[in-house]
C-alpha cells in the first residue's frame, strides 16, 4: 500500500496550500477588499455568510489536511523503513509542528464558525480573526523547506511565510471573485457589487503579486547559485514552471484589469459580464496548478546543494531535439531479460531494451497526439483549399470525433506502461498498483486518458449538444497536467530522473494551457472562443511533439 | 489577555525544534579515504541538512545485492552521519540509504565504493 501513500503524499501539499488560500485569502478579502463594516447597507448578509463560510471551511480542511499529512508520513515510513516509526517520530518537527499547526488552524476556523459568522459586519471581530490567524501563520514557518537550512534559516523561513501570504491573498481573492460572480449570476447580490469588488481587488491583487515577487527573488538566489543550477536541476525546472504559470496568470489578470478600466470609462458591461468571469475561472485553474507546483518544489533539493548532479544546458536541450521517432519496439522478452541487471545495485547494467521500450511508448503516444491535434486544428478551418475539397465530407467526421484517439491511446498505454506488471509482466495488477507510487500514477493517467476520450466522444454526439459533458474535458486535462507537474522524484539517479522530469513538466504546462483554452472556448463568445479553442489544440500538438521526440536517458 | 497573546506568540517564535529540508548527500569520506580490506572502518556522510537518525537506515550492499544493516551515529558537524563499516573482503560494495529529513521527505540514495586489498 506504499504506492497509495506515496501518491497521496505528492498531492496533499498542494491541497493544503489551496486550503490555506481559502482560509487566509478569505481573511484578507474580508479585511482589505470587502471591508464589511464600511458598506453595511450595501452588502447582503448572504454575501458575508458565504465569505465567512469559505474561510472556516478552508480552515477546517487545512487542519484536516495537516493531520492527514502526519498520518501519511506514518504510513509511508512504516512501509519504507519496515518498522513502526514511534516513538522517534513523535519528537520530530513534522509531528510536533504539524500537530501545533493543525490545532491553531482549528482554533481559527472555530472562531470564524462560532463568532465571526454571527457578527460578519463587525470590524472588531474581523480584526480579532486576524490576530487569531497570526500564530497559525507563524507556526507554518517550521514546516517549510527553509527551516532545515544551515545558512540563514530564519531569514528564509520568514521570506517563505510572507511569500505564502502573498500567494494566499491573490489566490484566495480569485476564489472569492469566482464566488461573487456565481452569486451575481444567481441574483443573490446587487449587480453593482461586481465592478466595485473587481476594481478593489485589482489594486489588492497587484500588491499581492508584488509581495510574491519581492520575497520569491531573494529565496531563488539563496537556493540557486548558477544558471546551470536553474536550467539543469529539478528545483530549477519547477521554479521555471512556476515562473511560466505566474506569467500565464498575470496575462489573464491583465485582461481582467483592462476590462475593468474599460468599463469604468465606457460603462459598457459586455466584457465584464460575458468574458471577464471566464478569464477569472481560467486564472483560478492556473493558480491552483501553481500551488501544486509550489508544493512539489518543496520536495526537491535546492540546486545549490547538488552541483555534481546538475545536467548541462546541452543535455536539457537534447531532450527536446527533433529526431526520428522510434516505431519499432524491443520484444517483451528482451525487456524482461534486462530488468535484473538494470535494477541491480552492485554490478548494475543499464538496459538498452528498457530505454527503447520507454522511447517507443512515448513516441507512439506522440504520433497519436500530433495526429489528433492536426485534425482538431483543422476543425477551425472553415473551408479547405479547392484541391482538397474532395476530403471535406470525411473531414467533418474526423475533425469532430478526433477524441477517439484518446480511447485508443488509453488502451495502448494500458498494455505498454509498466511492462513488468500485469497484463504483460509477472507482477500482479493489484500488487503493482498499490505498492508502487509510479505504477499507480501511470494507471491513473491511463484511466484518465481513456475516460477523457470516452466522455468527450459522447459529448460530441449530436444528441448531447446542450449537456454539461464537454466541461469534463478541461477538468480532466487540468488534473492530468497537475499529475505531470507533481510527479517528480529524486532517486538513485538524480540526473537521469531530472532529464525525464524536464519533458514531463513541460507537458504539464501545455496540459494546463489545453485545459484553460478548452474551458474558455466553451464559455466565451466569438472571436475569443475560437482563439482560445485553437490555442488549446495547439497546446495538445506541442505535447505530441515533446512525446514524438522523447528519448529516455540510458540508466 | 493581550499579554497572554503576546507571550504565546513569543513562545511560538522561540520554539525552535530541529527542522530539516529534503536531505541529499553533499560529501562523503569515501571520496577521500578508501576502505582497506579486512579492517573495520568508519565512513562519514554530510547532508545538506540535519536528518532524523532514529528514522534513518543505512545498509551495506554486497555482491548479489545482499543487504546488511549498519550502525549509524551523529557526526561532529551539523548534518553529518557516521557509519560503522565491518571488515570486508576486497570487491565492489554500496551503501544504501533511507534518510528521513524533518520536512517529512524520505530520501533514498546509493553510494558505490570499492574495498581495496
Amino acid at each position: 500500500m506504499a504506492g497509495i501513500a506515496d501518491f497521496l503524499d505528492s498531492l496533499i501539499g498542494g491541497f493544503a496550500l489551496i486550503c490555506f488560500a481559502f482560509a487566509i485569502g478569505s481573511l484578507f478579502w474580508g479585511l482589505f477588499v470587502l471591508r464589511p463594516w464600511q458598506r453595511e447597507a450595501g452588502y447582503p448578509i448572504l454575501l458575508l455568510e458565504k465569505t465567512v463560510k469559505l474561510m472556516y471551511l478552508g480552515g477546517f480542511a487545512l487542519a484536516g489536511a495537516q493531520l492527514f499529512k502526519i498520518i501519511l508520513k506514518i504510513w509511508l515510513m512504516t512501509a519504507v523503513l519496515d518498522k513502526w516509526p514511534f516513538p522517534e517520530f513523535a519528537g520530530t518537527t513534522q509531528f510536533i509542528g504539524g500537530i501545533i499547526r493543525a490545532l491553531l488552524t482549528g482554533a481559527l476556523a472555530s472562531y470564524c464558525y462560532l463568532v465571526l459568522r454571527k457578527n460578519p459586519y463587525s470590524k472588531q471581530y474581523w480584526q480579532t480573526a486576524g490576530w487569531v490567524a497570526v500564530p497559525m501563520i507563524i507556526s507554518g514557518a517550521w514546516l517549510v523547506h527553509a527551516a532545515g537550512r544551515f545558512d540563514n534559516p530564519f531569514l528564509l523561513m520568514g521570506l517563505t511565510v510572507i511569500h505564502q501570504l502573498g500567494a494566499a491573498a491573490w489566490v484566495g481573492g480569485v476564489f472569492h471573485l469566482v464566488n461573487i460572480w456565481l452569486m451575481r449570476s444567481k441574483g443573490q447580490i446587487p449587480d453593482d457589487l461586481w465592478p466595485l469588488l473587481l476594481k478593489r481587488f485589482s489594486l489588492f491583487g497587484m500588491a499581492s503579486v508584488g509581495v510574491i515577487l519581492l520575497t520569491g527573488l531573494p529565496m531563488a538566489l539563496q537556493y540557486i547559485d548558477s544558471w546551470n543550477g536553474f536550467i539543469g536541476t529539478g528545483y530549477g525546472n519547477l521554479l521555471t514552471v512556476k515562473i511560466i504559470l505566474l506569467g500565464l496568470a498575470l496575462s489573464l489578470a491583465g485582461l481582467n484589469k483592462t476590462a475593468v478600466q474599460d468599463y469604468l470609462i465606457t460603462r459598457n458591461d459586455h466584457t465584464l459580464t460575458y468574458r471577464l468571469p471566464y478569464y477569472i475561472e481560467a486564472e483560478a485553474f492556473v493558480l491552483i496548478t501553481l500551488l501544486f507546483t509550489a508544493a512539489s518544489l518543496a520536495s526537491q533539493p535546492p540546486s545549490i546543494d547538488i552541483p555534481n548532479l546538475t545536467a548541462s544546458w546541452q543535455e536539457v536541450l537534447d531532450m527536446f531535439t527533433p529526431r526520428t521517432p522510434r516505431t519499432a519496439s524491443p520484444t517483451h522478452q528482451a525487456l524482461i531479460a534486462g530488468e535484473a541487471g538494470r535494477v541491480a545495485i552492485i554490478g548494475q547494467i543499464p538496459s538498452e531494451a528498457a530505454t527503447a521500450w520507454s522511447d517507443y511508448n512515448h513516441n507512439i503516444a506522440g504520433i497519436f497526439l500530433t495526429t489528433m491535434s492536426v485534425f482538431a486544428m483543422l476543425s477551425y478551418v472553415k473551408r479547405l483549399p479547392p484541391t482538397f475539397s474532395v476530403f471535406e465530407r470525411y473531414l467533418a467526421y474526423l475533425t469532430r470525433y478526433w477524441p477517439i484517439g484518446f480511447v485508443a491511446l488509453g488502451i495502448f498505454l494500458f498494455f505498454r506502461s509498466d511492462a513488468e506488471t500485469w497484463p504483460l509482466g509477472p507482477i500482479g495488477f493489484w500488487e503493482s498498483t498499490f505498492n508502487n507510487g509510479e505504477v499507480l500514477q501511470h494507471r491513473i493517467a491511463t484511466l484518465l486518458v481513456f475516460v477523457l476520450g470516452v466522455i468527450e466522444l459522447i459529448a460530441r454526439l449530436p444528441r448531447n449538444q446542450n449537456s454539461r459533458l464537454p466541461y469534463f474535458f478541461p477538468i480532466l486535462a487540468a488534473f492530468g497536467g497537475l499529475m505531470l507537474l507533481t510527479h517528480s522524484h529524486v532517486g538513485f539517479q538524480a540526473k537521469s530522473a531530472f532529464l525525464i522530469q524536464v519533458g514531463h513538466t513541460l507537458m504539464g504546462v501545455f496540459s494546463l494551457i489545453l485545459a484553460c483554452g478548452r474551458w474558455l472556448e466553451l464559455k466565451l463568445d466569438r472571436p475569443g472562443k475560437d482563439i482560445a479553442g485553437f490555442i488549446s489544440v495547439a497546446a495538445l500538438f506541442q505535447i505530441g511533439l515533446i512525446l514524438l521526440f522523447y528519448r529516455e536517458p540510458l540508466y | 489577555m493581550k499579554r497572554l497573546y503576546a507571550l504565546s506568540l513569543l513562545l511560538l517564535i522561540g520554539y525552535q525544534p530541529v527542522a530539516h529540508a529534503h536531505a541529499v548527500v553533499t560529501g562523503y569520506s569515501l571520496k577521500m579515504t578508501p576502505i582497506h580490506a579486512h579492517q573495520a572502518d568508519k565512513v562519514s556522510l554530510n547532508f545538506n541538512s540535519k536528518i532524523e537518525l532514529g528514522l534513518s537506515q543505512v545498509f551495506l550492499v554486497s555482491k548479489g545485492d545482499q543487504l546488511t544493516p549498519l550502525k549509524i551515529a551523529q557526526g561532529d558537524k551539523q548534518g553529518q552521519m557516521m557509519i560503522a563499516i565491518p571488515a570486508l573482503a576486497p570487491g565492489d560494495y554500496a551503501l544504501k540509504l533511507k534518510v528521513f529529513a524533518a520536512d517529512g521527505h524520505l530520501t533514498e540514495d546509493v553510494i558505490h565504493f570499492t574495498v581495496v586489498p
